[in-house]
């Protein structure tokens, strides 16, 4: 059995990865909450961003910050334009063939991206200006990239449930949620709250792009499919609790790097987001299912 | 009562209703008979090893399609972990080519009942969860599988239940039965083996268990009111589903000389779901349309020298165009269109009186259109 020691380093990087699937998951769980859409493409628009920005910065040699600002930007504009176009068409469907049709749009745009960033693909990185600010924590080198995804995670799962919680759009929003057709009827401008939840849930996915892409790999297939370990997250939040997948992500993230010193788990820890959310799924459905619940108190 | 004119026209009514069923029917039988022997007779010995090879993974692939489309448009049920059955099913039969020497036939069922149990086990929770929930938790059984097969030595080769040679190179391949060891004769062996699948899965769909699942989808509770054992029939569709992906996975074991893991990626599952979607899932046609665009198309795009991306992309498309306004899939909606275009042409030439340039104005049946988006109404029914 190892010693703690050999564990010491694991924790911090498994906080930092877990702050990633938390990212993505707080992204996710904001959209469903308030359009009832769970955004299977959320992974694939994050690294449409992360590989514009790569363009960016590497061959037309802008400035960083603003291919960081572009990437945010296209998270938003495609979540945004998927969300006025397909959205209204599926509006009154159920949650499983909504979230079936994101596929496709992971798809088309996963498609896209190989297609247009297909030669020497395994070349590619992003490193993000923080990564090369530094500090120690005990004997563990920490960058401010993880420091960043972490906070970014708590203040998005906090300010969205503030948000949600106590504005005057925050409360049209969940209405919305909750039955779309009383909603409209009592005077809720559908289509523009909506256009306001697509558009703050793509900038999320553009940011979790950048810091995945950074974390993890700069790769279109990789970040795309990148969203079944995040939805996990969001499973164990009920895809309800902001607060439980922030809490979701962290642990899946630790549990996922504590396994690395221990020889007979580690090649079996990538299992550990699947394995939690099966639990996770498992022991809710006593209470009638994750989406079901959701639904119902949204 | 029983007044002879209307039970004499209800009878004949019925008689009516029959023929028109068996006339519908014969279409089907019909097509299915020239798809038979031009993939038994014709293509083995007319095509080249490229396109047989790429025809054996259509015959294996519409089977998976058959199993999905079962679970999604008869029952409702939305798995998105069937390629994790197909990779249990496919080793189990791999590794009993190599540790046994079990007629191959054996192997195929033991491959199925393997595969059907572990589709019960993913089942039992989907008898309590419905929806986006089971969607999420088969997307992450199926993770889990493709975990487990990077890390165990996916079959490999070698000799016994667990032989394992470092490099592939030297490995024996998995062997094939006696009577198809050629490529064009397993493909033969292949379009059999999915056609006694098919004929399975008609079967239940013609008798109690397709009524049962028939209801079911259409509202739990009504099924539980008229008497329907909604856990056994759920269990049912799963055990079958599996089954038969279990079965053509054994087929798919032997195809090629190895088994590696790429056609077992959890995102094979999502793609699976996006083409049969495509296809259509109300008719078991629809999954032979699967497997075409899944496997057959590839290798048209290959010799077009057209990107694979583009093929992901069109996938992409395809789903949201069949959920937002086509349910039905191609095989429900190319009918359709193949009808208005001939309609469009026959008004057109009688309006010309016979003029020659017919050609229609609609472009709904070429296959490129087909995918994309061939015109139709918007249908707002859930599938």
């Amino acid at each position: 059995m190892p010693s703690w020691q050999d564990f010491e380093p694991f924790i911090v990087t498994g906080i930092a990865a877990g702050a990633v699937y938390a990212v993505s998951g707080v992204g996710m769980v904001v959209l469903y909450r308030t359009t009832g859409v769970l955004n299977l493409a959320f992974g694939a628009i994050g690294a449409l961003g992360a590989l514009i920005c790569w363009s960016l910065i590497n061959t037309a040699h802008a400035p960083d910050w603003l291919a960081y600002l572009v990437c945010v930007a296209v998270g938003g504009l495609v979540t945004l334009l998927y969300g006025m176009v397909i959205g209204p068409a599926l509006a009154a469907r159920d949650a499983l063939v909504k979230a079936t049709a994101t596929i496709g749009l992971a798809l088309i745009l996963l498609g896209a991206m190989s297609w247009i960033w297909s030669n020497n693909a395994n070349a590619r990185s992003l490193t993000l200006t923080s990564d090369s600010w530094t500090f120690r924590l005990g004997s563990v080198l920490v960058n401010w990239t993880q420091i960043i995804a972490l906070i970014f995670a708590v203040v998005v799962a906090v300010g969205t449930g503030i948000f949600l919680r106590s504005t005057k759009l925050g409360t049209v929003m969940r209405a919305l949620a909750n039955d779309r057709e009383i909603s409209a009827t009592l005077g809720v401008p559908v289509r523009r709250v909506e256009a306001a939840a697509w558009l703050v849930s793509g900038l999320i996915s553009g940011v979790a792009g950048l810091i995945l892409a950074d974390q993890v790999a700069l790769d279109a297939t990789t970040l795309t499919f990148l969203v079944i370990s995040a939805l996990a997250a969001t499973v164990i939040g009920r895809l309800r609790s902001l607060t439980l997948t922030f809490f979701g992500g962290i642990v899946i993230g630790l549990v996922d790097a504590l396994g690395n010193p221990i020889s007979s788990v580690a090649p079996y820890k990538d299992m550990t987001p699947f394995i939690l959310a099966v639990a996770a799924l498992l022991f809710l459905s006593r209470r009638g299912g994750a989406s079901a619940r959701a639904r119902r108190v949204a | 009562m029983a007044d002879p004119a209307t039970t004499g026209q209800g009878r004949l009514a019925a008689v009516l209703a029959r023929a028109h069923v068996d006339r519908h029917d014969r279409g089907h039988v019909l097509a299915a008979a020239v798809v038979l022997v031009v993939s038994l007779l014709v293509l083995p010995s007319v095509l080249s090893l490229y396109w047989v090879d790429s025809l054996i993974q259509v015959a294996v692939y519409s089977v998976v399609a058959l199993g999905l489309g079962l679970l999604v448009g008869r029952v409702g049920m939305f798995s998105l972990g069937q390629v994790a059955i197909l990779a249990i099913g496919s080793w189990t039969a791999a590794r009993l080519d190599y540790a046994t020497t079990l007629p191959f036939p054996v192997i195929l069922l033991i491959a199925g009942v393997v595969a059907g149990i572990f589709g019960v086990l993913v089942g039992l929770p989907a008898l309590r969860l419905s929806g986006l929930d089971l969607a999420l938790i088969t997307l992450m059984l199926a993770g889990a599988v493709t975990i487990v097969l990077q890390n165990t030595n996916f079959p490999n080769g070698g000799h016994g239940f667990t032989g394992y040679t470092a490099s592939p190179l030297g490995n024996p391949p998995i062997r094939r039965p006696s009577i198809a060891s050629t490529d064009p004769g397993y493909l033969r062996y292949a379009v059999i083996v999915a056609l006694l699948m098919f004929l399975l899965v008609i079967w239940h769909l013609r008798s109690k268990p397709g009524r049962a699942w028939a209801t079911i989808r259409q509202s739990e509770a009504a099924a539980m009111a008229s008497g329907v054992n909604i856990t056994l029939y759920k269990i049912w569709a799963f055990a079958l589903a599996s089954f038969i992906t279990g079965v053509i996975g054994a087929v798919l074991a032997s195809s090629a000389t190895q088994l590696y893991i790429t056609p077992f990626q959890t995102q094979n599952s999502i793609e699976l779901m996006a083409v049969v979607l495509m296809g259509g899932v109300f008719t078991v046609w629809g999954a032979l349309i699967a497997a075409l665009l899944l496997e057959l198309l590839p290798s048209i795009f290959d010799i077009w020298n057209l990107s694979p991306f583009l093929l992901i992309i069109l996938f992409g498309v395809g789903v949201i165009q069949v959920l937002a306004t086509a349910p039905t899939g191609i095989a429900g909606q190319l009918p359709k269109d193949l009808a208005r275009l001939g309609r469009a042409i026959a008004s057109l030439a009688s309006r010309a009186g016979g003029g020659r340039n017919a050609a229609g104005p609609t472009t709904a049946g070429g296959p490129g259109p087909a995918i994309g988006v061939p015109e139709q109404d918007p249908v707002g029914t859930a599938p």
